[in-house]
């Protein structure tokens, strides 16, 4: 579950909150999970499961593509 | 450094709360009467105190207290303290085979309480180094 630094896998969650003005509670309380959670989502450290994932895809109404990007060059596979 | 979650706050109550109980009862027993004392009590009464909290707190809670990142920590601490439990046993058993015996059932008790308590430090320990490497 944890992300080590140099996950591959980007989200612009932050972005995408800072738009909408919406707080990181708000958020948190929108897709079920704790505010503490929706930081370490933001900061990389914490990939959420696909529920959740699309959960925040629906909240900010984007394609889960648009949340959450694979950079394969960082995945060292 | 990120605020503490509900989990986490709990987690270092209950760190605390069993140093607290586990530091006094190891001085006073040193020059303790051989006898009955209230440190197993004490650690059980301390351990449904903070569960008992647990859930009031998450019944009451408007907003969500427990998620799958906690989930996925506390099976990270449950990992850990098995492997404890385990060495435990294993440890035990080499005792048993190795004597013959345990000496007595008091004995057996004793051992296997204090290694639920180490296991459950083990535990929150754990637990507490997964939530700020996930910070």
């Amino acid at each position: 579950m944890t992300r080590p630094v140099g996950s591959p896998i980007r989200n612009t969650i932050r972005e995408l909150r800072g738009v909408r003005s919406m707080t990181q509670q708000e958020l948190a309380d929108l897709i079920l999970v704790t505010r503490q959670t929706v930081n370490a989502i933001e900061g990389d450290k914490y990939s959420p499961s696909l529920e959740v994932a699309f959960r925040i895809a629906h909240v900010f109404g984007v394609p889960l593509e648009k949340v959450f990007q694979y950079d394969a060059k960082r995945s060292g596979k | 450094m990120a605020r503490l979650g509900f989990q986490e706050k709990m987690l270092w109550a209950q760190l605390v709360g069993i140093v607290v109980v586990v530091a006094f009862y190891a001085r006073f027993l040193v020059h303790a009467a051989p006898g009955h004392h209230y440190f197993h009590a004490l650690l059980l009464v301390l351990l449904f105190l903070f569960a008992s909290v647990r859930t009031f707190v998450r019944r009451r809670s408007k907003t969500v207290v427990e998620d799958e990142r906690d989930q996925a920590v506390a099976s990270i601490g449950a990992r850990w303290s098995n492997i404890i439990l385990w060495l435990g046993l294993i440890a035990i058993l080499v005792g048993y085979w190795d004597h013959g015996s345990m000496r007595s059932a008091s004995l057996l008790i004793g051992i296997l309480f204090h290694l639920l308590v180490l296991a459950g430090l083990v535990r929150i320990i754990r637990e507490l180094v997964a939530y700020r490497m996930t910070a």
